[in-house]
């Protein structure tokens, strides 16, 4: 196997191939910047154009496109609060206020860095643990992934915000809003009101765009009197490789948020998302000072991007071996390997071991190329951006928002859909209502209830059911310790001065 | 539904009229084709596949456009094609007995009428698998225990009324035995809770287990005849269990097309499926192909309408 490996680097290093590479992340991080533009709408709008094209430069675009979106996403994050993809949801929290404190270029370096270094972990495993890493997929079942939902969910808790009511009421929006469409085990429409439109559920991307971007776009529009823009588009930045040294210190965070991102996608059904809220959640629970978390600490933004780049090649372990995607984008992907006759399954490491092997290579590659590509071109010129007056920007990103909403599935409801959502997040905003629950609630939510009936279904209606395999077992020790652990160090931190004191 | 079908009648009137002169040289204009699928799909990739094909053999320099109208597991883009004018510029592709299930579940602006038949092109019958390491390898096993106690096996599917589904209700009414649904949303997820071993059987379809064949037992194949992707593998009727059943992938165009419009597409049809590159094509993408068309299709479509009607009226699946 790993002889097919070296034998498949000449073709991905010959010209042609390479560019897709480089012109896939350059694509990719356009993409992934403009908000309501998402990786898996990227691939899906360029899977027909591909069905001419030599399979490796269509898989290196894809490849490219995948990372580089996952990075892109950060930019407008960091610089607007607005997430340019649902993964980088997480990313916001920190970047935003670096931003604001005149470090929003040290927060694209390091989200650079971060996201590459994500990306190269997760190709290297994609290239030598492949067949390994589909056996533990197949290990979770419906009950193994509602409890892996469960502890997604369990990751609200830090997400709340000050007023706790608030948060667990955006929560419950969020949850109701992944409830709409058919239900699939009953058969039932839900909410959709005889909508078609409505029956395959809400997208990510209309809610995302609709609560996250519209209200900031308004608030840009708002400020009539316009402010010295000619200090905002200095993000003072060094050079990249000047600062690549100083956050060698992330390298934990950097570790375990890859280990995170990378087995959340071979989960079926969790994705990048997860991953990056996850990992933010680790990252803070090991951090020595938690209380400077959501003001700006440049290890969150480390953490989150790390994450999301860290399932892009993982995700595709089980759907090259077993045809399973791990994410959306990897579904997508899938697609474009049908068309080119490449089935999923065991037989296809057999049969084609170049264009496999060739397509690992390429996200490798493509994740290397982020940091020269991203780091040094796009995050300079992005930046400037920042420069636009404000109800230029405002004008801009509503435009683009509509484009992207639309082209989705190619249908106005989904406009009308994202703009109602904006409504929502613009009185949310107003009243100081957190949005991240919402957006984990919308992708858990769903997920959770499902395999619950599914698994309990198996299980003929006993409860047993879910805590019956080893595998389960594992994760409800997991959370059990993530909940009770600030429990436990704080009674152990109220017993540690006993002793010196008595 | 009258005033449905008045109007109906006066736009194939309307049609007949405006197409006789029109269509002396049919295509002169770039023809549609609207998958209700997302690109990159099953019936997307048979879409792409048979285009360039037709283009070929409709002569005329035709041009044929793939349009992704994905939503509602299909219903969005069949619907499109049902409602557009029937001029022969508007093709769509069709699944079966899925679009006709859904007349009889959902609330749907179209009917078995609504449709021109063009052709039936993949025929992907269904198969019983059970994990690689189960007990279960025959189906007399697996009837013994289904019928140990009702419910006893789960069977993991891709989704309701769907043909995994119909043929389940047929297998429960042979074998006289209840079995336990689990849907799953999309055939991967089930075949995954298949070849993890969280169920006890899977129905899905040949093309889906054709790149497989080492991690299941497949214990028979919904078929008249043995399938020349499964060696070794007895159909159903061979084991004594009267069951032939599929999901079917074809092509219609909205009812009340111009004759030779509709000669003309199907001529194209059978041209293209007597290509041998085409057949490679099909055969790569894992699609068994069996071509059906016109009238044949009607009454294949027919056929399937009852089976369907018959399912939701003993065991309505919502």
């Amino acid at each position: 196997m790993y002889g097919s490996l070296i034998d498949a680097l000449p073709a991905v290093l010959s010209l042609g191939n390479f560019a897709a590479v480089v012109i896939g992340v350059i694509a990719g991080i356009c993409i992934g910047a403009l908000p309501g533009l998402s990786a898996t709408m990227a691939v899906s709008v360029l899977i027909p154009f591909t069905f001419g094209m030599d399979p490796l430069i269509a898989l290196g675009m894809m490849a490219g496109i995948y990372n580089g979106a996952m990075y892109g996403g950060s930019i407008p994050a960091v610089l607007l609060r607005i997430p340019g993809t649902p993964a980088a949801v997480a990313t916001s929290f920190d970047g935003y206020p670096m931003a604001q404190q005149g470090k929003g270029g040290y927060a694209l370096q390091v989200s650079v860095v971060s996201s590459a270094i994500g990306g190269i972990a997760s190709a290297i495993v994609l290239m030598l643990l492949a067949p390994p890493l589909a056996k533990v997929t197949l290990l979770f079942g419906p009950s193994e992934v509602f409890w892996v939902a469960v502890f997604g969910l369990s990751a609200i808790v830090f997400l709340l915000g000050g007023d706790v009511l608030k948060g667990l009421m955006s929560a419950c929006f969020g949850v109701f809003v992944s409830l709409i469409g058919l239900d699939t085990i009953s058969g039932f429409d839900r909410y959709t009101f005889g909508h078609l439109e409505l029956l395959d559920g809400i997208n990510i991307v209309v809610l995302l765009v609709g609560l996250y971007a519209l209200p900031p776009a308004i608030a840009l529009l708002e400020e009539v009197i316009d402010v010295d823009t000619s200090t905002a588009g200095k993000l003072n930045t060094v050079s990249i490789w000047k600062a690549i040294p100083s956050m060698l210190r992330f390298w934990k965070t950097w570790l375990r948020s890859a280990v995170i991102g990378v087995f959340v996608g071979i989960l079926p059904g969790a994705g990048g998302s997860m991953g990056a809220f996850l990992s933010y959640n680790e990252a803070r629970r090991a951090s020595h000072n938690p209380d400077n978390w959501g003001k700006g600490e440049p290890e969150g933004v480390a953490a989150s991007e790390t994450s999301n780049n860290a399932d892009t090649a993982s995700a595709l372990i089980p759907a090259l071996t077993l045809g399973i995607p791990g994410t959306a984008v990897a579904a997508v992907m899938l697609g474009g390997l049908l068309i080119h006759g490449l089935q999923p399954g065991p037989m296809l490491f057999r049969d084609n071991p170049d264009i496999v092997f060739g397509f690992m290579w390429q996200f490798l590659f493509a994740a290397i190329l982020l940091i020269i590509l991203g780091g040094a071109l796009a995050t300079n010129s992005f930046a400037q951006v920042l420069r636009l007056p404000r109800p230029l920007l405002g004008a801009f990103i509503i435009t683009l928002v509509l484009v992207g909403v639309y082209s989705i599935n190619g249908r106005m409801f989904d406009v009308y859909l994202m703009l109602g959502f904006g409504l929502i997040g613009y009185f949310m905003d107003k009243l100081k209502f957190p949005l991240p629950p919402v957006v984990l609630g919308l992708i858990l939510g769903s997920l959770a209830e499902q395999n619950l009936r599914l698994a309990l279904r198996i299980g003929g209606g006993e409860w047993g059911v879910l805590t019956a395999s080893t595998t389960s077992q594992v994760i409800i020790a997991m959370i059990l310790l993530v909940v009770l652990m600030p429990l436990i160090s704080r009674v152990l931190r109220r017993n540690k001065p006993q002793p010196s004191t008595s | 539904m009258n005033a449905k079908l008045t109007s109906l009648a006066a736009a194939l009137c309307l049609a007949s009229v405006t197409s006789t002169q029109a269509l002396a040289d049919y295509p002169e204009k770039k023809i549609d084709l609207i998958v209700g699928y997302a690109a990159g799909g099953g019936t997307d990739v048979m879409a792409r596949t048979v285009a360039p094909f037709l283009e070929e053999y409709l002569g005329n320099d035709a041009t044929v456009v793939v349009k992704n109208m994905p939503g509602a597991s299909g219903q969005i883009g069949v619907t499109a094609v049902a409602q557009a004018d029937p001029d022969g510029y508007t093709i769509g592709t069709y699944n079966l007995p899925g679009m006709m299930a859904r007349t009889l579940d959902r609330d749907a602006d179209y009917s078995a009428d609504s449709f021109s038949y063009l052709a039936n092109v993949v025929n992907d019958p269904n198969v019983i698998v059970t994990p690689k390491g189960s007990d279960i390898d025959t189906m007399d096993e697996l009837v013994d225990a289904a019928q140990e106690r009702d419910g006893a096996v789960t069977v993991s599917m891709s989704s309701l009324g769907g043909d995994d589904h119909f043929f389940l209700i047929r297998l429960s009414e042979a074998t006289d035995a209840e079995y336990t649904i689990v849907p799953f949303s999309g055939s991967a997820p089930a075949r995954s809770a298949l070849m993890g071993g969280h169920v006890t059987m899977g129905i899905i379809n040949l093309s889906e287990v054709v790149n497989f064949r080492d991690e299941f037992n497949v214990l028979g194949i919904a078929t008249e005849e043995r399938s020349d992707l499964l060696k070794g593998v007895p159909t159903f009727s061979e084991q004594g269990y009267d069951l032939i059943n599929g999901s079917l992938r074809g092509f219609i165009a909205p009812a009340g097309l111009p004759e030779d419009v509709e000669s003309s597409l199907i001529t194209a049809f059978e041209k293209t499926y007597e290509d041998p590159e085409f057949q490679e094509a099909m055969l790569k993408s894992g699609n068994p192909v069996n071509l059906t068309t016109g009238e044949g299709f009607e009454a294949l479509n027919a056929e399937q309408l009852e089976l369907a009607e018959r399912v939701w009226n003993t065991s309505p699946w919502k």
